[in-house]
Formats: C-alpha cells, sequence, structure tokens
C-alpha cells in the first residue's frame, strides 16, 4: 500500500467516533443559517478536542483520553439505504466522483525506487484512495450489530430569542424521545435507551437581549444541573462592522467535501424507491420535516455552488467560544455519561456471568442445543445465522466493548470484544461474532505497549463470515481496509497484498482498481521490491479504472506499469500496454501521447499477427487524422514505412535508356542498373584520357570525375552539380515492416532552396508520385525540375499514409484511399561513411558528410548525348 | 471425480492431462527467448503471467544463500498458484529460467511429471545452445525444441 497521510492508529481511531445527533429548534436555526450554517455544520470544525480528557473505568483506574474527536450530525429519520450489503447507485456515484476528483497533482512528488535494474517513478501517496476510504467509512449505514456509529447523546438546540425556551426544550425533549422510542423509525440508531440530552440555550450575540439569555441559562441550570447545559453566545460580528477583518473560514474544507455527499443525498431521495417508503409513513409530521430538512441542506449546496463564504457573522472569540462549548460538552457531559454506563454495564455483566451464563451454557449443552430457551420469541433466523432483538442481554457486552473502545479503553475493549465473541459463536450468531472478532483485532492492535500480538487471523475470519456467511460485502471490504492498513504498519507487505487481492470482486470495478492498486504499492515497499508483480497488478488495476469510467487514473495506471515493461523484450506486452495508454490518451484529449504511444506499437518490431497489426495501424490512422483535425500543426512525421536512407539514389539528368533497339547509349549510367565498381572505374579512366587530351596531356588539377548517379558506394564528399532545366531523379527505397500492406500517396520531395544568383526567380515542379502499396520492400523514383540557379537541399519525404481496406486488391482505385489516411512527413537524413583515416577517427565512431541530396544548381551548360549504332564489339574491348 | 462433471470437463481433463498450457525460456537478463502457449488468443495473459512469475524465481533464488548457490536444486517448484493455472519454475545454472504453466483443474499432473519436463527441457536447450550457428541470447527458432515442446503441451483446441 501507499503511504498515507494519517498514521495508521489516527486513522482506525478516527474512523470510529462517539455520534452526538442534534435537534435545533426553528428560530436556533434561524441564528445559526446566518452563517451559512446550520448548527452541526457550525461546530465540525471545532469537533476534535485538544486538550486530554480524563475518566475512570469500572475498576476505578483512570483512563486518558486524547486526541478525541466527536461527530455531530443533525437528526435525519428518512430511512437510510437498506443495509443489504452492497452500496446503493448513489452511493456508488458518490464513491465515483469523490475518486475523480482527486487527481494526482501535476508534476507532483514521484520518488524514484530503484529495484534490480529497474528505476520506477512511482507517486509515495495515493490521496484518490484515502479519499474513497474516508467517503466510504463514512457512507457505511449503521448496522444493528455494532453500536459504535449509533448516537450517544442528543444536544437540544433553542434559540434565546424564544418566547419561552424551556417549552421549546421541552418539546424538542419529548421529540428526541418520540424518535427513539416510537419505534416508528429504523434511523438513527441510538446506542443506550436513555440518550444523553444536553440542553444548548444559544444566544445571537447581535439582536438579543443578553441578560435575559442569562436569566434563562440559571434556570437551566437549576432545571437540568450544570452538567447537562450550556448557553452558547454567537454571532458578536455584526454585518457592517469589521469587514476589514480576515477571520479564517475553517468549514470550507470540511463542507466542500460533504458537499458532494448533500448533492448524493438529495439525489437519493429523488429515487423512486425512497419516495415510496417516504409516502409509505402517512400521517407523520417527520416526514415533511424531514423534506424541509432536506431542501435546507440542498440550499445550503447551491450556497457553497455559489462560493458564499461561512461564518461570516462569527468572530475569532467566537470561534473559541464554539470550541469551548465542545469541550465543555465532551468532558463534562459526554465522558461521564459514557463512564456511567461503562459502569452499569458492567455491573450487570458481572451479575450475570457468575451464575448464569454457565448454567446457561450447560443447559444448552445437555438439551443437545436444539432450542435455546432464553430469547426462543423475539429470536430471527436468517442467512447470517441469528439475530438478536436489540436490548438483548447478549448485546450488553457488545455495547460495553464499543463504550470502551470509543473512549480508547482498548485494553477493557479487547477483553470484552473478545467475550463477546465466544458468546457469539457458541449462539452461531455470525454477524455479531465477525463484528466482535473484527473489533477485537483492532483494539488488540491499538493496546499501547503491545501485549499481545496482532491476530490477523481474528480479521481474516471476520473477513471471510462478513462475506461468504452474511453476504454483507461492504462489511467485509471495510474490515479489509483496517486489516490491510494495519498490516502496512507491521510491514506485512505480502500479506496485506493476499487480503487486497482476495477483496477484489466483479461486482464493484471502481473498488476492485483501488485494492489492486494498493496491492501493487505492496509489492513495490517489500524489502525485495517485487517489480514485475507491481506492474501486473498495476495493469489489472488500471483496466479496472477504465471499466469503472476512471479514466485517467486508468491512464496513471498504465503508465506506471509500462516503465516496468519498457524495452524489456516482452513486447506483446508492451505493445499492449502502448495500445491501451494511447487509446486512454486518445479520450482524454492527449494526443500527442496517443501518438506517441502508437507509433511505438507500429515501430518496434512487432511480433503481432497480421490482424493485430492491421487493428493497429487503423487505430493509429484513425487518431492521428483525429489530431491533425484539431490542431493545425506542422506535418507531423510519420513512423511507417521504414527508409533506408542509405540507399537513396539520386540521378542527374534525363532518364534515358542504355539500349534502344540498335542504338546503344555512350554510356554506363542508368537508375535501372547496379552500380558496378569496376565498370565505374573503366569510365572513370576514359574521362580522365579525354580530358588530358583536351588539355593538351595536362589533368588539371580541378579536375574531378563526372557522377551521374550517386549511391552508397560512390564518393558523396563533394557538392554535385545539377543543371538548371534538367531534372533530378530521387530514388527512395522503402521498407515495411509490418505484415500488412500500406499504401502511400501523393508522394512528394520537400526541398529547401537557397538563391545564389538573383535572376527570375520562379518555382521548381516536383513530380508525385501515384498510390502504390508497400507489402515489404519497394522504391519510389520522384522527379524534381531545377528553374534556377542555387543551392538545393533535399530535406524529406510528403506522402499520404493508409492501409489497404480489408481486401487487398484494387489498390490503385480512388476507393482504396477513401479510408483513414494521413498526411505526414519523413525526413531523409543519410549517414556518410564512418571515417576510418587518422587515428582519432579510428578510435572513435564518427562520420563523414554525405552530399548526395545537396546539390549545387548551375547554369545551363551543353549536353552532349552520344548513341552508336550498330557498334562493333572490339571498340570497346581493350 | 469425472462422473459429476459435464461432458465439457470430461473432454478437457482427457485432452489436457499431462500437457502444459504455456511453456518460456527466460534469459538471464529476463527477456524471453522462446514463449509458446495455447491458445493463442491467451498468449498475451500467459506472457503477463510468466513475467509476473520472474519475481518469485528471483526471490527463490536470493533465497538460497550465495556459498549455498552451488548445491542448490534446479527445480524450483511450484511459483503461486493464480485462479486458473499452476505455475513452475526452474533455474539453470547459468540463470537461464524455464517456466511451465499448467491449468489448475490439471490434477493429474504430479511433481515428479513436472519435473521431468524441466528436464526434458533443459537437455532440449542445451541441444540449442550447442548448435555453433545458435548466437547466445537470440530467441530460439529451433526445429528441434520447437517439437519437442509441442509434445509437452496441450494440443491446440
Amino acid at each position: 500500500m501507499a503511504q498515507c497521510v494519517q498514521s495508521v492508529q489516527e486513522f482506525i481511531q478516527d474512523s470510529f467516533v462517539p455520534m452526538v445527533a442534534v435537534l435545533c429548534s426553528e428560530h436556533a436555526e434561524q441564528v445559526t443559517r446566518k452563517n451559512n450554517l446550520n448548527f452541526s455544520e457550525l461546530l465540525r470544525p471545532f469537533c476534535r478536542l485538544t486538550s486530554e480528557g480524563h475518566m475512570r473505568d469500572p475498576n476505578n483506574q483512570v483512563q486518558v483520553v486524547k486526541n478525541l474527536r466527536i461527530s455531530v450530525n443533525n437528526v435525519v429519520t428518512r430511512p437510510s439505504v437498506p443495509t443489504s450489503g452492497v452500496h446503493g447507485p448513489a452511493q456508488r456515484r458518490l464513491l465515483s466522483e469523490v475518486v475523480s476528483a482527486c487527481q494526482p497533482a501535476e508534476g507532483g512528488v514521484a520518488n524514484v525506487i530503484p529495484a534490480g535494474d529497474y528505476d520506477l517513478n512511482i507517486s509515495a501517496t495515493t490521496p484518490w484512495f484515502e479519499a474513497y476510504r474516508e467517503s466510504f467509512l463514512q457512507s457505511m449505514p449503521a448496522s444493528d450489530h455494532e453500536f459504535l456509529n449509533h448516537y450517544l447523546a442528543c444536544l437540544l438546540v433553542v434559540s434565546s430569542s424564544e418566547a419561552v425556551p424551556v417549552e421549546q426544550f421541552l418539546k424538542l425533549s419529548q421529540e428526541q424521545h418520540r424518535i427513539q422510542h416510537n419505534g416508528e423509525y429504523t434511523n438513527p440508531k441510538w446506542f443506550i435507551p436513555n440518550t444523553l440530552k444536553y440542553y444548548v440555550l444559544l444566544h445571537d450575540m447581535s439582536q438579543g437581549d443578553e441578560q435575559r439569555a442569562d436569566s434563562v441559562y440559571e434556570d437551566m441550570k437549576q432545571r437540568y444541573g450544570s452538567q447537562g447545559c450550556y448557553l452558547l453566545k454567537i454571532n458578536s460580528r455584526t454585518a457592517a462592522a469589521g469587514t476589514d477583518e480576515q477571520i479564517p473560514d475553517p468549514w470550507s474544507q470540511y463542507l466542500n467535501k460533504s458537499s458532494l455527499q448533500i448533492s448524493v443525498n438529495c439525489l437519493d431521495n429523488t429515487h423512486p424507491l425512497q419516495l415510496e417508503t417516504a409516502i409509505d409513513t402517512p400521517g407523520s409530521l417527520d416526514s415533511l420535516r424531514a423534506v424541509a430538512a432536506e431542501t435546507k441542506t440542498t440550499t445550503v449546496y447551491t450556497g457553497m455552488v455559489a462560493g458564499t463564504s461561512h461564518g461570516a457573522c462569527l468572530t475569532l472569540n467566537d470561534h473559541d467560544r464554539l470550541r469551548l462549548f465542545i469541550q465543555e460538552f465532551t468532558f463534562r457531559g459526554l465522558l461521564p455519561h459514557i463512564e456511567k454506563n461503562i459502569r452499569q454495564l458492567n455491573d450487570q455483566l458481572v451479575s450475570r456471568k457468575g451464575l448464569s451464563r454457565s448454567l446457561f451454557s450447560a443447559t444448552k449443552k445437555w438439551f443437545g442445543g436444539g432450542k435455546v430457551p432464553e430469547k426462543s420469541i423475539a429470536e430471527l433466523k436468517n442467512t447470517s445465522g441469528l439475530l438478536y432483538p436489540p436490548e438483548a442481554p447478549e448485546l450488553q457486552i457488545r455495547k460495553m466493548a464499543d463504550l470502551c473502545f470509543l473512549v480508547q479503553h482498548y485494553e477493557l475493549a479487547y477483553s470484552c470484544y473478545h467475550t463477546a465473541k465466544k458468546d457469539f459463536l457458541s449462539d452461531q450468531a455470525m454477524l455479531y461474532a465477525a463484528g466482535a472478532l473484527e473489533m477485537a483485532a483492532v483494539s488488540a492492535f491499538l493496546q499501547g505497549g503491545a501485549p499481545r500480538p496482532y491476530p490477523a487471523h481474528y480479521m481474516d475470519t471476520a473477513i471471510q463470515t462478513y462475506r461468504d456467511v452474511c453476504k454483507n460485502k461492504v462489511l467485509a471490504e471495510r474490515c479489509a481496509l483496517f486489516s490491510a492498513e494495519v498490516l502496512k504498519s507491521q510491514a506485512k507487505y505480502s500479506d496485506a497484498a493476499t487480503l487486497l487481492i482476495k477483496m477484489t470482486c466483479e461486482d464493484s470495478d471502481l473498488c476492485s482498481a483501488l485494492l489492486l492498486e494498493q496491492a501493487a504499492h505492496c509489492f513495490i515497499n517489500m524489502r525485495n521490491p517485487m517489480v514485475r508483480k507491481f506492474a501486473f497488478h498495476m495493469i489489472l488495476a488500471g483496466h479496472r479504472f477504465s471499466k469503472a469510467g476512471q479514466k485517467r487514473h486508468a491512464l496513471r495506471c498504465y503508465c506506471q506499469a509500462m516503465q516496468v515493461y519498457k524495452g524489456k523484450g516482452w513486447s506483446l506486452a508492451e505493445d499492449h500496454i502502448n495500445f491501451t495508454i494511447g487509446r486512454q490518451s486518445f479520450t482524454l484529449r492527449q494526443p500527442e501521447n496517443a501518438v506517441s504511444a502508437f507509433r511505438h506499437i507500429l515501430t518496434n518490431d512487432s511480433q503481432q499477427t497480421s490482424t493485430q497489426q492491421g487493428a493497429f495501424l487503423r487505430e493509429y490512422l484513425y487518431v492521428y487524422r483525429n489530431v491533425q483535425g484539431v490542431c493545425e500543426v506542422a506535418l507531423p512525421q510519420l513512423p511507417l514505412p521504414c527508409i533506408n536512407s542509405s540507399a537513396t539514389r539520386v540521378y542527374f539528368g534525363h532518364e534515358r535508356r542504355l539500349a534502344e533497339g540498335e542504338k546503344q547509349a555512350a554510356t554506363h549510367v542508368s537508375l535501372d542498373q547496379e552500380f558496378d565498381r569496376d565498370l565505374a572505374a573503366v569510365w572513370q579512366d576514359l574521362e580522365e584520357q579525354v580530358v588530358a587530351t583536351a588539355n593538351r596531356g595536362v589533368v588539371p588539377s580541378t579536375f574531378y570525375p563526372t557522377q551521374c548517379c550517386l549511391n552508397s558506394q560512390t564518393d558523396n564528399l563533394r557538392f554535385p552539380l545539377a543543371v538548371v532545366e534538367e531534372p533530378i531523379i530521387v530514388e527512395v527505397a522503402f521498407r515495411n515492416p509490418l505484415k500488412v500492406p500500406l499504401v502511400l500517396s501523393d508522394l512528394s520531395l520537400l526541398w529547401k532552396f537557397t538563391l545564389k544568383d538573383f535572376s527570375q526567380p520562379q518555382p521548381q515542379d516536383v513530380m508525385v508520385g501515384d498510390a502504390f502499396t508497400i507489402s515489404n520492400e519497394k522504391e519510389a523514383r520522384l522527379k524534381l525540375l531545377p528553374r534556377q540557379t542555387g543551392q538545393l537541399n533535399i530535406l524529406g519525404l510528403v506522402y499520404n499514409l493508409a492501409s489497404t481496406p480489408t481486401g487487398d486488391s484494387t489498390i490503385n482505385s480512388p476507393s482504396a484511399l477513401e479510408g483513414t489516411w494521413v498526411r505526414g512527413r519523413q525526413d531523409l537524413k543519410i549517414q556518410g561513411p564512418r571515417l576510418n583515416q587518422t587515428k582519432e577517427e579510428k578510435t572513435s565512431v564518427s562520420h563523414g558528410p554525405d552530399r548526395r541530396l545537396d546539390p549545387t544548381i548551375t547554369p545551363p551548360m551543353p549536353l552532349l548525348e552520344v548513341l552508336t549504332h550498330h557498334c562493333p564489339l572490339p571498340l570497346t574491348q581493350k | 471425480m469425472e462422473h459429476t462433471q459435464s461432458r465439457d470437463a470430461c473432454w478437457h481433463s482427457r485432452h489436457h492431462s499431462k500437457m502444459a498450457v504455456c511453456i518460456a525460456v527466460i534469459a538471464k537478463e529476463n527477456y524471453p527467448l522462446y514463449i509458446r502457449s495455447v491458445p493463442v488468443q491467451n498468449e498475451l495473459k500467459f506472457h503477463y503471467t510468466v513475467h509476473t512469475s520472474l519475481d518469485v524465481v528471483e526471490e527463490k533464488i536470493s533465497a538460497v544463500g550465495k556459498a549455498m548457490a552451488d548445491q542448490r536444486e534446479l527445480y524450483l517448484g511450484l511459483l503461486y498458484p493464480t485462479e486458473d493455472y499452476k505455475v513452475y519454475g526452474y533455474v539453470t545454472n547459468s540463470k537461464v529460467k524455464f517456466v511451465i504453466v499448467v491449468d489448475s483443474s490439471n490434477t493429474s499432473l504430479r511433481d515428479n511429471e513436472i519435473r521431468s519436463m524441466f528436464r526434458k527441457l533443459h537437455n532440449s536447450f542445451t541441444d540449442v545452445m550447442c548448435n555453433p550457428f545458435y548466437n547466445p541470447g537470440d530467441t530460439i527458432q529451433s526445429k528441434a525444441f520447437d517439437s519437442m515442446v509441442s509434445a509437452m503441451m496441450v494440443q491446440a483446441s
């Protein structure tokens, strides 16, 4: 797994925090609304306690509670997603949005991991995974088999501007009681029957009468005790004053995150099934209230989108007051409440444990376990075994364990979970047993000083039970996320990877992709990094990402895997990755990357079958065509076909046949003839003699034998001479590395011309070749006709490239070219011969120039053509 | 056991017994010298599988201490089982790796049979190396080797 921002301990601790509900009166809601926030949102940034709390466990030992966070939420009585063990569509959408919103930073920190002969560039962190995990845990529905995310307390909030605040408190209190005990709502779930009610009087400093608020508070203290109520004063900043003051906005980071969630919740409500259930509860005011609350949240959402600031009426002093309030509530209200309940539960358990427990188990054993006498009435059987009623005595120990866990008393929690686990297992209550196993393992891990090793097998059993017996994928996934994180922290990467891979499934591509990616990171983090496994799992992850519609993540995975496969001779795999990268880049509108990826497939010595190559080529041409359509760039370089540039031949002058009927040309040079070194020497000798005769027996020092046709074997050190109005013919040798034929058309030369003499400026003609197909090797001849003197440089070729349409006949017909084709260029660069004269040249690799393609155009010269008729053979034979 | 299986599966087990689905020879530098697999459509998958198995091969080699390297057994045993396949490994003294992939459903193949398959492969590979026209490090294109491998593979269906 990749590195995370949080430590494991922090992560697990923050995943299970005491839950506090909020019920707000209308007036109080109005007061907080001035800040664009509701009451629970108002408190959210201050929910982590900075100071230590203390409480006593049943043995009167002082337990320190550090770095505690509480979670404050509005009561929503809307029936939540049924706990079917799989994510609903809305949750899926939320998770997918969270992941796609979290992309690696451009040019972010990537660390190089040297592994064997590989140096891999891998980002050490995977924030999208953490974001996913956070949202996943948050969107977890409250379950009946555990109490960790059931509400422990309820804040009743009333504004001081109310006519009779005490009456309002009474109303809210009754409301809370109704919600909890009416039996009408399965949600929210409450931890303990007598939920802690904490009375908060909200005072708006900007408009209310402070003295009155104080007196009401005094009255409340009499009524509820000073530990059970609080006077919270906020909104001390008037809108007019201090706009210049810069107040930090701690809400933005919390609300931006949850805004997605809210929007999904709204969508949730419009879901047809859910609508039905809302209508199903007739005569309930609360369904209306819920809808009202919902519309409020939507307004918050839209407000957020508009970019409204939060807490506009709050001063820094108010922030402190909020912080103080949370602290006061937690230390004076919540922790003592938990402490009391732990004590009570403990007393109950101790009294029960003494006799009854052993007796029951004994009777069960004796009477053959057919009927369990204790709870035969309310018992429900389902696939996961037994289901207990909410207040069953068997659940009390689990409750106590959860309470201890929430206040970080992991030692006691562990022993309770452990006992609970044994009880549940003997009752065959598998869901409960799995829950207890999971938490036992987690609390064993969190115990400081490590008195016992982390029981990984507990987790494995829990995961297996959740998944196979209870068919609850969500819980199994949660369990696996914890287990993997713990294993990672203990450097058991191989176990973590195995676990993560085991958790991948067919139903959720996103989840599988993320888990596979983490598994890949596990492999690379091992003591002996397993590079290839990393790469392989990255590819699997990329595949799942692309199936889940996360194109960017998919591309990133493939690119990271590519580092391992690149240039190692595994061409089939490399081609596959390149092809996928090409496709993904194309859909993500990164055409340059797409083109370069496809280019790789086509150029490296492809081992693919011809059909596969044909598919690659078509895809490449298609992408290329689109790229050209999008951005008007200079002609791109085409990778195909290969040009054997050293085999290029250049012919100066009119092309002529060596022999035509009885006529015999007095030359040995022709494009249709192979170069013959001996013959060339004979002619050169002959020319030298002629020149010597013309110059009265002396060969001038500037003499240089004429070369009509230049190729790789001729002396190409000098700039060749070409004459105005006489054609230059360039023959280019193509080679097609693919097994499918290529069609080239509209072939022409690219050249540069510099004038030497400023006479009549006129362009030059370029002969254009017809369309032709290359199956393996083929040459093309292109003619160039210079119209004025100067220096010519032939740079390359321009042509249209296309693949043959399925049938390979009728290539020259225009219909063959109607398919996808692209226009591009290829440069002609001829490397001169290797220099091997001096010692320096011999010891280093250096090449001489080759000026075949850089002719100097000279003014018109007389052209003499000699043809012999019936040439007697002996004349040419010396 | 075959009674309970469908006709298809019967056919499957009859034809796949004592057979590999993929055989690969990997150079010391971990690039493929030779890979053959059936059926051909799954070629890519086998390439990935064989490539990934090299991690385990390296792990197993490095697990044997330097001093013990001489007495190391060439046969590495089961490298790792995937859902559908079992992957076996073998490393020559010159660090050339042989990998054989077998169908997981194939229960008739015992460890001994795999061993003898590797031994055959090694002998045949030695013959290839002895060929004066073979350049060590080139991909293997020997007909003799090819036919020996074919004999060990499932007939392409």
